[in-house]
């Protein structure tokens, strides 16, 4: 188990410089379990890391029933493990101590088996005993479990993990164990958007979300600086130096703990947490128990640092029983928990401050006032009614003046909402979304034993095959172990020989994971006929943002450019994106069409890249008007272009092919000739490009879709062909 | 795994022609090793394997734990492994031995589980126990670890390597085992990019980047050519002939070393720092971090008390060389402007408006 390290020289928590935002979202989870962990999305080199292994060392103490390896909790005896259980039933007085909340810490690389935990195969062949090793699971019940990179997770890890958040509880049912155990643990991630998306689910599953930027304050940065000097050559001087803030903190969290069950959210506050939640489209209600929970934590932290305070000045403060969440709180805790849930998002990465946040700030004042008004005019229809006074009073019995204001309110928001999402479709997002390649997980079995050369890739799982060629060890010795007491059993007495007793029957097989890279060509016209109604322009865009997204899949791209007499490769296959935006910037139209050039060209780039890489798959995407005027071959050009065309689709090259003639000045035309086999010159309607996608049996579409999103959908579905293969 | 052979016959470091910065950034990595170690980029037959080959003889030796797999610092316990821990508190001894610090090669095709380490199958065989195996993280521990080609690593083996390398420790929680074991080391790679980049990400994650290219200079190749037949002929000879000049570097190191934490960043220095990462528009906070350390292991380097503004200029371009995005529009100030955006922060009335 890797608990985090609690000695070595970790940079105090209260020694972080800035990123007010994480730092509060981090103590707010310390405080209250219940708000569901949080997400800390960021560039490099943010201190997103360090922020949570500080936290480690400022985390309560709780109660835990001694002796349970699962850190069973005395209060709640419905997540109780079977051994506490049992000792309870038996009569046995449970004995309680205190002990600090810990972070344990899920690696990227972490295989299942150590993740939920499995047979423990020592005394399953020393002992003959058949009993349960706890994995990661275990460990964090009760305490944080921290992914880094928790995007890079692999998805089978992933469903684990939100099987066990969603429950609570953590069922085994492998290598001849069956066992479940509690596992309630606070989700700690971190992740840099630029390396790729969280799964939709696992992202609902972290309460708070926090973005975090490089700070661009100077005096803030050289801070920095100093601090990590510090660190590194007195990090004890460091550490005694930020001993008392440290302490501070500790004690207020630990009074915080203490003070949050009196904490109250009145009905005008729970108005306006709805609709808030609703303003930003959230989906589900989950945002709005985040939020309560979170604002009733930062009351309880506002109140525990002033009593705390007060307590070190010599005076007696015991705050009063009943707290209420004010505005501001709710406002701190909705600005953490919504922004991961709003709807609408632009780009998936929203940026902190500036502008937009000082917008979305006015925006909470309006809706405050908006919740005032409701609650106000609720309470004067009652008049003489007793002022509402527990947070629940909102649901009941809805009298005429309730439903007045409250519809008021929620159609003011909605309202606002509805143009705000008006606003969006001006400005269209073209996120172009590549499905993910599932077919290489499944490479098990017979296929992969075809293919038992190609041992790379990493080793995900484990399974039985009939013929065993990539031994997995681990997974072999567990399958062996409950087996071993018979086996042994079975030889001779005086027989001597190695420990572990291995039969054919349990040796399994690693399935490896090895991403099969998708290869994008974009072949890319640069003639004079480009030049015209800004295609260039269209097709620049329309390239850089499937760039975008070629990087998140870690696709290689290259690019083709083709005009005058020759095609040129401007960028061989790379993973760099970086690369090939300055490339492409950089291109100029002018001259004839060498159509036929282009398309040889990008042949020869799949080609090559077959040979180093046999799984690779490949897409081509053409953009160009289809005229072309340029021979290579000494034939006519169109002829060429088709025979081309036809070569991919024999190679297995799956083509896209954009239309840049079919712009925003143009109509859609009317599809010509039959869907086989097109005259070649149907005249006047004869489409050029259709007539090469249909004979490379690709997809068409028109530089005019681009801006209506259809080529998301063009490029899924000549993607998802592929899967069906 | 392969520990690259550092006996007798290896190249001096001094007397490789030319490569100026290259051997630089490997120095300033050897002063400090916090810098983050060195990405080398360039094309093939530029010294770089014999450079961070031969660097080796010029650092003194490590006191380490004589018995640890890990090579624990004896002295340190704050960088011990475990077991070196629970033996310390049992009031053991512990075995001390000194060694040079060795060159651990990890190669391209190496697979997770001898990266990272695992399960010991003979162990497990013959006597049923679940122990662990180290991998090349473990070896590398306190080593310099040199990645060749390290763009055509699988992406899964560069996430771990460089992850070992920002925490300081290889955690593993896979095939069975459950361990987490210190693992400092000085990273360097080398790439061809045109063989392919690597993440960004990553990237960022080494201290110092250079390029390297052949030496055009007819004179300079004349003489690399000489001198490599000179040492082919009879190395022991060659090395007699350096080793005035190895001995004086080795001594130039284990000083700056020293020194090191005593060199004074004023404040002005800083700020010139930050100044040239926000204007430059760099990711996070790691560049400032890493020029900071590499100009204080410069000044160290050339025996100076305090770390200059020249030190920062010469150092930026290798910490930036990689972080800088390339500009879009071409507004964006780039590497060029470093000087003249240093001297206007450093300059200016030390009031931090910017």
């Amino acid at each position: 188990m890797s608990l985090m390290p609690n000695s070595r020289s970790v940079m105090p928590f209260t020694a972080l410089v800035g990123q007010e935002a994480m730092k509060t979202a981090l103590v707010l989870n310390a405080i209250n379990p219940g708000i569901g962990g949080v997400l800390i999305r960021g560039q490099r080199g943010t201190a997103k890391s360090t922020a949570v292994r500080a936290l480690a060392r400022l985390l309560p103490e709780i109660d835990v029933i001694v002796g349970c390896r699962y850190r069973c909790d005395p209060e709640a005896p419905a997540s109780w493990c079977d051994d506490c259980r049992a000792r309870a039933d038996a009569g046995t007085p449970l004995v309680v101590e205190r002990r600090r909340m810990r972070v344990v810490e899920l690696p990227v690389n972490a295989s299942e088996d150590r993740v939920v935990g499995t047979i423990d195969t020592e005394a399953a062949i020393k002992l003959g005993e058949r009993r349960f090793e706890p994995g990661l699971l275990a460990d964090a019940n009760q305490g944080i479990l921290y992914v880094d990179e928790v995007n890079l997770l692999d998805d089978h890890i992933v469903d684990v993990l939100l099987d066990a958040a969603a429950m609570g509880w953590n069922v085994v049912e492998r290598e001849g164990i069956s066992f479940s155990h509690p596992s309630r643990f606070i989700l700690v991630g971190t992740m840099n958007p630029e390396e790729g998306d969280l799964r939709p689910q696992l992202l609902d599953r972290f309460g708070l979300c926090v973005d975090v930027t490089g700070l661009r304050d100077l005096d803030e940065r050289v801070r920095i600086m100093e601090r990590d000097s510090q660190r590194s050559w007195d990090g004890a001087g460091l550490e005694s130096q930020f001993l008392d803030s440290e302490d501070h903190l500790k004690a207020v969290i630990q009074e915080a703990k203490r003070l949050l069950p009196r904490v109250q959210i009145t009905p005008t506050i729970g108005w306006f947490i709805a609709l808030v939640c609703i303003d930003a489209g959230a989906l589900g209600h989950r945002a709005d128990i985040v939020v309560s929970g979170a604002a009733r934590t930062v009351r309880a932290w506002d109140e525990a640092e002033r009593t705390v305070r007060a307590r070190a000045a010599g005076v007696a403060a015991e705050p009063d029983d009943r707290l209420v969440v004010t505005t501001a709180d709710a406002t701190t805790a909705a600005e953490l928990a919504l922004a991961h849930r709003r709807r609408n998002r632009q780009d998936g990465v929203s940026q902190p401050g500036g502008a937009a946040a000082e917008r979305s700030r006015e925006r909470l004042e309006e809706i405050a006032q908006e919740a005032e008004a409701a609650v106000v005019s609720e309470q004067t229809s009652e008049s003489g009614a007793e002022p509402p006074d527990d947070s629940g009073s909102g649901e009941e019995g809805e009298s005429p003046g309730q439903v007045q204001g409250s519809e008021q309110a929620t159609q003011a928001v909605t309202r606002r909402s509805a143009e705000q999402l008006f606003e969006g479709e001006i400005f269209p997002v073209r996120k172009i979304a590549l499905p993910r390649d599932r077919r290489s997980r499944s490479t098990t079995g017979k296929r992969s034993s075809s293919r038992s050369s190609d041992k790379r890739g990493r080793y995900v799982r484990a399974t039985q095959t009939e013929k065993t060629t990539d031994i997995a060890f681990d997974a072999t010795m567990r399958a062996a172990a409950p087996h071993q007491v018979r086996r042994r059993a079975d030889q001779p007495a005086d027989h001597v020989g190695p420990a572990l007793h291995l039969e054919r029957q349990d040796l399994r097989q690693k399935v490896r994971h090895r991403r099969t890279g998708t290869l994008i060509v974009f072949v890319v016209d640069a003639s004079a006929s480009m030049d015209a109604e800004q295609r260039m322009q269209a097709t620049k865009g329309a390239v850089l943002s499937l760039l975008r997204d070629a990087y998140l899949r870690r696709d290689k791209v290259s690019l083709v450019v083709f005009s005058g007499r020759a095609a040129r490769v401007v960028l061989q296959p790379t993973s760099s994106v970086d690369l090939a935006e300055q490339r492409l910037q950089r291109l100029t139209v002018g001259g004839t069409t060498p159509l036929t050039h282009g398309l040889v060209a990008g042949l020869r780039i799949v080609r090559t890249e077959r040979l180093r890489d046999p799984t690779v798959y490949p897409l081509m995407v053409l953009i160009s008007d289809g005229r072309g005027n340029i021979s290579l071959f000494g034939e006519e050009p169109l002829v060429e272009a088709q025979r081309v065309a036809e070569q991919l689709g024999a190679d297995g090259v799956h083509m896209l092919v954009i239309d840049s003639a079919r712009d925003h000045t143009t109509r859609p035309m009317p599809r010509v000739g039959s869907h086989n086999r097109p005259p070649l010159f149907g005249g006047y309607g004869f489409n050029a490009c259709r007539d090469l996608a249909d004979r490379a049996g690709g997809e068409y579409l028109g530089l005019y879709d681009l801006s209506q999103g259809a080529i998301v959908e063009g490029v899924e579905k000549t993607l998802r062909g592929r899967m069906a293969q | 795994m392969t520990v690259m052979q550092t006996g007798r016959n290896v190249f001096p470091f001094t007397a490789i022609v030319g490569q100026d910065l290259m051997k630089q950034a490997l120095i300033l990595n050897a002063i400090n090793p916090a810098i983050g170690g060195v990405l080398i980029r360039g094309e093939k037959g530029t010294a770089k394997s014999t450079a961070v080959r031969s660097l080796t003889k010029l650092l003194p030796g490590l006191d380490v734990v004589a018995d640890c797999r890990y090579g624990c610092p004896p002295d340190d316990a704050d960088l011990q492994c475990s077991e070196c821990t629970v033996r310390v508190e049992s009031g053991e001894t512990l075995p001390r031995s000194r060694r040079q610090m060795r060159v651990v090669e990890l190669p391209i095709n190496a697979s997770e589980d001898r990266v990272v380490g695992a399960i010991d199958i003979e162990a497990a065989i013959k006597r049923g126990e679940k122990e662990f195996e180290p991998g090349v993280l473990a070896e590398a521990n306190r080593n310099i670890l040199y990645v060749d080609e390290v763009n055509l690593l699988d992406d899964h083996i560069v996430d771990v390597l460089l992850d070992a390398a920002a925490m300081g420790q290889n955690t593993v929680e896979r095939e069975g085992v459950s361990v987490s074991h210190p693992s400092r080391f000085i990273l360097v790679g080398t790439m061809n990019p045109e063989e392919g980049e690597l993440r960004p990400q990553l990237l960022d994650r080494f201290g110092l980047c250079v390029d390297v290219e052949g030496i055009r200079d007819v004179r300079q190749r004349v003489e690399i050519v000489e001198r490599r037949e000179a040492f082919e002929e009879d190395p022991t000879a060659f090395a007699a002939r350096f080793e005035p000049a190895e001995k004086a570097e080795a001594d130039r190191i284990a000083r700056a070393m020293s020194m090191l934490s005593d060199v004074v960043v004023v404040r002005n220095i800083l700020v010139a720092i930050a100044a040239l990462s926000i204007e430059l528009e760099v990711d996070g906070h790691r560049a400032d971090i890493v020029t900071r350390k590499a100009a204080q292991a410069l000044a160290a380097h050339e025996d100076r008390a305090a770390v200059g503004l020249d030190d920062v200029e010469h150092v930026a371009p290798m910490v930036l060389a990689h972080r800088v995005k390339p500009g879009l529009s071409g507004s964006r100030r780039g590497l060029t402007d470093l000087a003249e955006i240093l001297r206007t922060a450093h300059d200016g009335d030390g009031s931090l408006e910017n």
